[in-house]
């Protein structure tokens, strides 16, 4: 980058809130054109809101944007569009119903001269040399629909670069991909540095960002942490940034090592809907069994068949020894098996009901004689669980689209909580919450583990499945790859069968 | 309750300006005939109240209500094409039918998940043929059977008319178990729950489809009673009797708060939307101004029937843009407060260290 010259995008002082939290507070970054600058931070950090209001999604409360040197307000995402600034979400999106080119140019058909009416030819040309440059052999008639989640990027990119982007933001572009779609992915964005587009490349893999990124900027808790030259800095400094190690002790509470117990939940070549392998593990009373993978390793899918939302092709379970066939939620609830889901606003709540309500639901109808609710019931189960989660909501009776993410996630522990668990399957379970929040949560699962409580967790946060399992189960492309024991458990033994690599297998 | 109260006080305010236009508004005959018009649609709209909380929607109801009454002229009118069965088998079988078609209906939108629009649309279309067909495609008269009875009897006659019809007290039943089921039963929570999140509902154990089922059969059936008291009222069947009802019952609930996107509704809000659509209908044909024309002489001006559609279209246009506005101003008014709070000390947090500044 040449000294003296404005940057090609500087973002200063950038504040921003939402009810309940400072999502972001005086946070700056900058960068040059031809140069990827890795944003980094854990869940929560605020990544996303800062680059939603570079989107033009989010406005913020206070700071300044300036591109070239010329200040900017970025109040629309058809303005950010229309600046050169390109977003590519994590989950893609691509309207899956319509073709590469109608893709590639929704809502900007303009762009090659269909005023109203789709000019389909030159659609399809200027789509095909865009493809051409993202090395893309598909026909840009083909369907989204029929294209793997490392074609689809590439189609995201080119869409960008329809768009005459100078700025271009991948959010965790890897994490759906194959091994050779990742390294096609990182040539293209080789050419795009040479191009001269800038690159915030948002990623959680240490061994991409070392390789990718000129600079890198850390975030935490909505802060600026700093931003450092690649050549400055190691992995184990890029971490210690993220987490902040002072923060970390008491994140995670002391656990004693924990002695064999009897198995709760056997599971014996199970096959889940769309994967190949059987796959077979057992988890014990009192134990934290974590799983980990990457996005689409099928962790989530394991842990819904388990549940019976999906029932399995075959293979068999036990619960405390008694054979266990779940056909749907209401046979794993009734042997005590529970789901606190990935995704808890679309699966774990129904936002516009009360705590108390959302708390009693899989229950109620035990709580009164003959169907009839039973309010007192309904009421103590409520204040019951609001208080030994210590769950911050003005009443049980607040709606709990009212409550932060924390909190909501509180309510969810607080519905199973109320039934006395056996075995509690937790996908993600601080997903999205607050750090303080996060820290009592860890509290209540080592609680929950201690009285003899058998807990599953996916995470696909390292200091997660590290800090918080006695073993960890690892997946890979939809297959168990090794279950690994608390000692010398790392993050690269971990790292190395998440990736799909051989070698260190437990 | 908001929405209910704010759509009570509407309500009154209608009343009291119809009945100060004129007086004859809340003259015997008038308010007894609004107030079983009333309770007729009140019937149905709780039904369909049960698939809009739900989150479903039910377009037959209006071909239910119209088949249940040919049925019973055909099973029971003693002229012919009527058969002359006894009004103990015509009754019964008619309402048996209007539950089976609810039956069938929620079993092809749960089991095979087709969209409840699309279904009841069919089930709207070949309902309403079934009756004309029945009916052969003209008109079953009743004669003067005593079954007419139920409409234009009731208990508590005071000089020849009875206080309260058979209608209203049915539509009483029906009001009183239907806030019994919907607020104070499991039933009824689990009809929020999956208005509200069809999925979390799911997740939570609760059977879906069959709750789901249940309130097509609800619908259906309340469409049944509502054909059964629509019958005794006109007197005779036709195709034609129901069309287009089920819009009005859309219409009340959504009136009385209901949402089409599920999760929101109360029977008490039901039973208020009723009122006002009929009131609305009513108030068109009684609302008068008197004035003097140029020379002196007393007129007095009336409402133009035809602007019938047009009132109610209108009325329920500004009741969910009034709704809307409210809720917007609210929405932003709590973002205001929040962001004001957080601008103090930061809610939910922990004490963090001092941050490592690497930079």
């Amino acid at each position: 980058m040449t000294k003296g010259a404005p940057w090609l995008l500087a973002m200063s002082g950038i504040t921003k809130r939402f009810p309940g939290v400072v999502a972001l507070e005086d946070v700056s970054l900058e960068l040059s054109g031809g140069e990827v600058l890795a944003l980094m931070g854990e869940n929560g950090a605020g990544k996303s809101t800062l680059m939603k209001i570079l989107g033009g999604a989010e406005m913020p409360d206070q700071g300044r944007i300036d591109l070239d040197g010329n200040p900017v307000v970025l109040d629309s995402v058809r303005e950010a569009h229309r600046l050169g600034i390109a977003l590519i979400h994590q989950e893609l999106m691509l309207a899956p119903n319509l073709d590469i080119a109608a893709n590639i140019f929704l809502g900007n058909e303009a762009a090659v001269g269909s005023v109203g009416v789709l000019r389909r030819s030159a659609l399809n040309l200027a789509a095909g040399a865009l493809l051409a440059r993202v090395g893309l052999a598909r026909a840009p008639t083909t369907p989204v629909s029929t294209l793997t989640a490392g074609q689809m990027q590439m189609v995201e990119i080119a869409k960008a670069l329809s768009k005459k982007a100078r700025i271009i933001v991948m959010d965790e572009p890897t994490s759906s991909l194959t091994g050779a779609e990742s390294e096609h992915l990182f040539r293209i964005i080789g050419q795009l540095k040479a191009d001269g587009i800038g690159i915030i490349y948002i990623s959680h893999r240490m061994d991409e960002v070392m390789k990718l990124a000129d600079r890198i900027t850390v975030l935490r808790d909505g802060r600026h942490v700093g931003t450092l030259d690649r050549d400055q800095v190691t992995s184990e400094k890029i971490v210690s940034m993220m987490v902040g190690r002072e923060l970390k002790n008491e994140y995670f509470p002391p656990r004693a090592a924990k002695t064999p117990g009897p198995p709760v939940l056997e599971v014996h070549g199970l096959i889940v809907p769309g994967t190949a392998r059987p796959v077979s593990f057992t988890a014990e009373r009192g134990e934290i069994l974590g799983f980990a993978g990457l996005v689409g390793s099928g962790r989530t899918e394991l842990m819904e068949t388990i549940f019976g939302v999906t029932p399995a092709l075959s293979g068999s379970m036990t619960v405390a020894g008694k054979p266990y066939t779940p056909r749907r939620p209401r046979d794993a609830i009734d042997c005590g098996v529970y789901l606190a889901p990935e995704d808890r606003k679309r699966h774990g709540l129904v936002l516009p009901m009360t705590v108390a309500e959302n708390i009693s639901l899989p229950n109620i109808a035990s709580y009164g004689p003959a169907g009839l609710l039973n309010r007192e019931a309904e009421r103590r189960a409520a204040e019951a669980e609001v208080t030994r989660l210590r769950t911050r909501t003005p009443s049980i009776f607040q709606r709990v689209v009212n409550l932060s993410g924390g909190n909501q996630q509180k309510v969810v522990l607080g519905k199973w909580l109320a039934m006395a668990p056996q075995v509690l399957i937790l996908d993600e379970p601080t997903r999205g919450i607050d750090v303080g929040a996060k820290a009592e949560i860890y509290r209540h699962m080592a609680a929950l583990a201690d009285q003899g409580i058998t807990i599953l967790m996916v995470s696909s946060d390292m200091e997660e499945i590290l800090g918080m399992s006695d073993r960890v189960v690892v997946m890979h492309e939809r297959m168990l790859r090794g279950i690994l024991a608390r000692e010398g458990l790392t993050a690269e033994g971990i790292a190395t069968l998440m990736t799909g690599r051989t070698g260190a297998a437990a | 309750m908001r929405r209910e109260l704010g759509m009570f006080i509407a309500l009154v305010a209608m009343c009291l300006l119809l009945f100060i236009s004129n007086p004859d508004f809340l003259g015997a005959s008038n308010a007894l005939n609004t107030t079983r018009q009333i309770s007729m649609l009140g019937i149905y709209a709780i039904g369909i109240g049960f698939v809009i909380i739900s989150g479903g929607i039910d377009l037959s109801i209006g071909s239910v209500i119209g088949l249940t009454g040919v049925l019973i002229a055909k099973l029971s009118s003693s002229a012919p094409p009527g058969l002359g069965y006894p009004l103990w088998v015509g009754i019964p079988c008619a309402l048996g039918v209007a539950l089976l078609i609810g039956l069938g209906q929620g079993l092809l939108i749960t089991r095979l998940k087709l969209q409840p629009f699309i279904v009841t649309l069919g089930g709207m279309l070949l309902v309403r043929g079934v009756s004309q067909t029945v009916a052969e495609g003209g008109t079953i008269s009743f004669g003067d059977a005593p079954f007419l009875e139920l409409a234009n009897g009731g208990i508590w006659r005071v000089q020849g008319e009875p206080l309260l019809p058979y209608p209203v007290l049915i539509f009483l039943v029906v009001v009183g178990i239907g806030t019994f089921l919907l607020h104070s039963t499991v039933l009824g929570r689990y009809v929020y729950a999956i208005g509200g999140n069809r999925e979390a509902a799911r997740y939570s154990g609760i059977d879906v489809n069959r709750i789901e089922t249940l309130t097509y059969v609800i619908s259906a059936g309340l469409a049944g009673v509502a054909g059964v008291c629509y019958a005794a009222y006109i007197g005779q069947m036709s195709q034609q009797v129901g069309v287009a009802y089920e819009l009005y019952a859309i219409a009340a609930a959504v009136l009385g708060g209901c949402s089409l996107r599920g999760g929101e509704g109360t029977v008490l809000g039901i039973v208020i939307g009723s009122a006002i659509m009929r009131v609305i209908d009513n108030g068109i044909n009684m609302f008068q101004l008197q004035h003097r024309d140029e020379g002196g002489v007393p007129r007095i001006w009336r409402l133009d029937p035809n602007w019938t559609f047009i009132i109610i279209g209108a009325v329920i246009l500004l009741a969910v843009i009034l709704d809307q506005l409210v809720h917007m101003v609210n929405a932003a008014r709590r973002t205001r407060r929040a962001a004001a709070s957080a601008g103090g000390p930061r809610a939910n947090s922990v004490d963090v260290a001092p941050d490592a500044k690497t930079s």
